[in-house]
């Protein structure tokens, strides 16, 4: 059996198991879509749900998304790959979701594909680590040995430009938004009710899509991601016109990380860095 | 004509509009480009205001606070600190000139290096230019 | 009439179309191709299988100026934008996208008030439609055949366009096509044997299956009214929703649009500009009260819009089957299969 097939098997094991025990209320996984190419995020609540779940190499969606929307004290299973449990964490350190209702199911998995192209997602567009920083239950064996490069690797090209010839990208990149918005609702750490941009005082951006207007919505959302991105890819995916999100994001992680010597969602102990400040901070960050 | 540079100044009460004010007192001569204003603290600055005086057509973006440690409320300049170091490397990495933002601390007593931190920062602007990059223009 | 060009002069043929006015034709970007304004004859593509954002915006643009204006210390001065379209094209569009334009002028013609915005625009424009490729299966997604239209539909078309191994066929269907393709010289007259061709290659495209389930229009507009109290059914249908808008400004017949006056110091405009009924907000009053607050409230809505009262408003569906929906929706929602569960509820 794949690593995969097992997986989907343990997978609705212990679905199943949590739901007749009455353990959790609601198990977050994937279902089967309108093809097993595209499946969907699913949230099984009774034991017989639990057939119905799915785990392969296009399960990419981060199901951490769905969290924040349940009450507090409800008990939720969710499953989890190495981003997505970056997300739990951050969620837990920013408490929007209680340590204690959850059971995580850790999903160690390497070779996700991209749903629109069939390539394998990788370091370019993602964290790519592949187990997961915290779980209850493993439904897969941990991946030892696996060198996924760094995460910011992608960045050199961008890193090496001129400010002028990166203005230039960038201009073009955001050119393209219709703020659809599917990247703010695809992020988990997103789940701000209401969002900057539904403000009508201050009027941060117009809602017609002006160029202006898609600055201030991205580089605003790109700073309040800052230190809580856990680079998962979901709102590069989401983007319906191809606009490379992650590259600020990454860019973003990597200079938190630098400066204040944290990465996002890696222990729940942590405080998020943006609401923190460190003995070891210097002006040098200012430079 | 000579490129004269629209500055927005954000000036923490308490340390810089203080010295800035001890800057006019004490007659020291700078430059009439920074348009000031006042906030509590430079922890009430929102990154989104430096995004939006560069679309609204400021040229360079100044902002002064107390010193680390001397926060008229202990701690704010220290969480602006890390807030304002992230916005920096949001413009830059945006492709802004990453000369065109700067944060100094400027305590009450500073009253020179205030008069000398404009004149420098209005010298830098004048040799940038216009700020075109972020600048709405209207078609 | 019928006319024809090689595949390697099609170059030539773009130039041509660009003379007359302005083109709107698919060109390949990054991932995935769109329709754009060509400025270069060389960007322009008819390798693809549809586009990601539907055509709608030649007719109906993302954001439109309506008035100008300027506050004054005394008065405002206001100017309304004049509608000056130029006769332009559209060539490369899918016989989905194309029926949907007219779906679509039912809204913006044919209830009562007249758009001049859409009209303008709509009036001088020439559709070159494009068949199906036969030889490549229909995308999973798509449903178009459940609407009642095939790979080579020339339902509105202004000219049909198929292509063969080394040419394009062009058929005028409209009067207006007929005039465009007498005016472009570039193109050769076809003989018996391409009209015979032409014919081939259409049923040929016609036979490309998509996925398929009767519907009759008055029947599914009576099951959505039947089974909208049925909030477990919904509930559990549109679970994964994440709220985003993604599916409404892909979709060639959505056109919910808001209206807002942008000023910057003291000029501004009145622009109109696409909103989606799926955002949060759409709903929101001024007072705070929000009818439709929950997902499942708002997906239920545009499903039973475009399935029951659009039926019952302007005698048809409003979807073309197109599959844009699903495939840019990050989670992967289906609404063939939720249309396709609530008619055996």
């Amino acid at each position: 059996m794949t690593a995969m097939k097992k997986i989907e098997e343990n997978l609705k094991k212990e679905a199943k198991r949590l739901l007749e025990g009455g353990e959790v209320s609601v198990v977050l996984a994937y279902g089967r879509g309108y093809d097993e190419n595209h499946p969907v995020p699913f949230a099984a609540r009774k034991a017989e749900d639990a057939d119905s779940l799915v785990f392969n190499e296009y399960c990419t969606f981060n199901l951490a998304r769905y969290l924040p929307k349940y009450p507090p004290k409800t008990k939720i299973a969710v499953a989890v790959k190495a981003a997505d449990s970056r997300a739990v964490v951050q969620l837990i350190q920013e408490e929007k979701v209680r340590r204690e209702d959850l059971v995580i199911l850790g999903i160690p998995v390497t070779g996700m594909k991209d749903q629109k192209t069939g390539e394998v997602i990788d370091n370019k567009t993602t964290c790519n680590m592949a187990n997961p920083v915290i779980h209850d239950i493993l439904l897969g064996d941990e991946v030892h040995g696996f060198q996924g490069g760094s995460p910011y690797d992608v960045l050199a090209e961008l890193e090496a430009m001129s400010e002028d010839a990166r203005w230039d990208f960038w201009k073009k990149e955001f050119e393209k938004c219709i703020r659809c918005f599917a990247c703010r609702k695809a992020c988990p750490m997103c789940y701000c009710d209401p969002c900057f941009m539904d403000a009508s005082r201050p009027r941060w951006a117009d809602k017609s899509p002006t160029t202006d207007g898609h600055l201030m919505y991205h580089l605003t959302r790109f700073y309040h991601l800052a230190g809580r991105c856990i680079d998962c890819g979901e709102c590069s995916r989401a983007c319906p016109v191809d606009i490379p999100l992650y590259l600020f994001h990454k860019k973003l992680a990597k200079e938190c990380e630098a400066m204040f010597n944290q990465a996002a969602g890696m222990k729940i102990e942590d405080k998020p860095a943006m609401v923190n400040y460190g003995n070891q901070d210097s002006d040098e960050m200012l430079k | 004509m000579d490129f004269e540079p629209r500055i927005l100044g954000i000036a923490c009460n308490w340390c810089t509009y203080t010295g800035a004010d001890l800057a006019g007192t004490t007659r020291l001569k700078y430059p009439q480009n920074v348009r000031t204003v006042r906030v509590m603290c430079s922890s009430r600055i929102n990154p989104s205001f430096i995004i939006r005086a560069f679309q609204l057509g400021a040229d360079g973006v100044l902002v002064g606070g107390c010193h680390p440690g001397d926060c008229h409320y202990g701690t704010g300049n220290l969480y602006a600190r890390r807030k304002l170091a992230v916005t920096k490397k949001i413009l830059e990495f945006a492709g802004m000139e990453a000369k065109r933002f700067r944060v100094e601390w400027i305590s009450a007593s500073e009253g020179k290096k205030y008069a000398e931190v404009v004149e420098e920062f209005t010298h830098d602007m004048k040799a940038l230019g216009p700020q075109t990059k972020f600048k709405i223009k209207k078609d | 009439m019928l006319k024809k060009i090689a595949l390697e002069k099609f170059g030539h043929l773009v130039s041509a179309i660009m003379e007359k006015g302005p083109l709107y034709a698919p060109v390949k970007g990054g991932k995935a191709v769109d329709f754009q304004e060509i400025r270069n004859p060389a960007d322009v593509t008819l390798d693809f299988y549809n586009t990601a954002m539907s055509p709608k915006f030649v007719f109906f643009p993302q954001s439109e100026d309506m008035i100008r204006y300027s506050l004054g210390k005394e008065a405002t001065e206001a100017e309304p934008v004049s509608l000056n379209a130029k006769p332009s094209v559209i060539l490369g569009v899918r016989p989905c996208d194309a029926k949907s334009f007219e779906i679509m002028d039912r809204h913006f013609l044919g209830a009562g008030v007249i758009d001049p915005y859409w009209n303008d625009k709509r009036e001088k424009t020439t559709v070159i439609g494009y068949a199906f490729d036969p030889s490549t299966a229909a995308d999973p997604a798509d449903f178009y055949n459940t609407l009642g239209i095939s790979a080579s539909d020339t339902a509105g078309s202004d000219i049909f366009m198929i292509r063969t191994d080394k040419q394009l066929l062009f058929k005028g269907i409209t009067e207006k096509g007929d005039r465009l393709l007498k005016d472009l010289a570039v193109l050769e007259q076809g003989s018996k044997t391409e009209e015979k061709m032409f014919d081939d290659m259409a049923k040929k495209s016609s036979e490309l299956k998509t996925r398929f389930m009767e519907i009759k229009d008055d029947a599914i507009a009576r099951k959505f009214v039947q089974v909208f109290d049925n909030k477990e059914f919904w509930e559990k249908a549109t679970a994964a929703c994440i709220s985003c808008g993604a599916c409404t400004f892909v979709c060639p017949t959505c056109y919910c649009f808001d209206i807002s006056d942008e000023t910057l110091f003291r000029d501004g405009v009145r622009k109109r500009f696409w909103d989606a009924c799926m955002f949060t907000d759409f709903t929101l009053e001024a007072s705070g009260h929000n009818p439709r607050p929950r997902i499942f409230q708002r997906y239920r809505q545009k499903v039973c819009h475009k399935y029951s009262y659009h039926v019952d408003k302007y005698g048809c569906i409003s979807c073309v089957g197109c599959g844009r929906c699903t495939r840019s929706c990050p989670v992967n929602i289906d609404i063939y299969s939720i249309i396709e569960s609530a008619s055996k509820l």
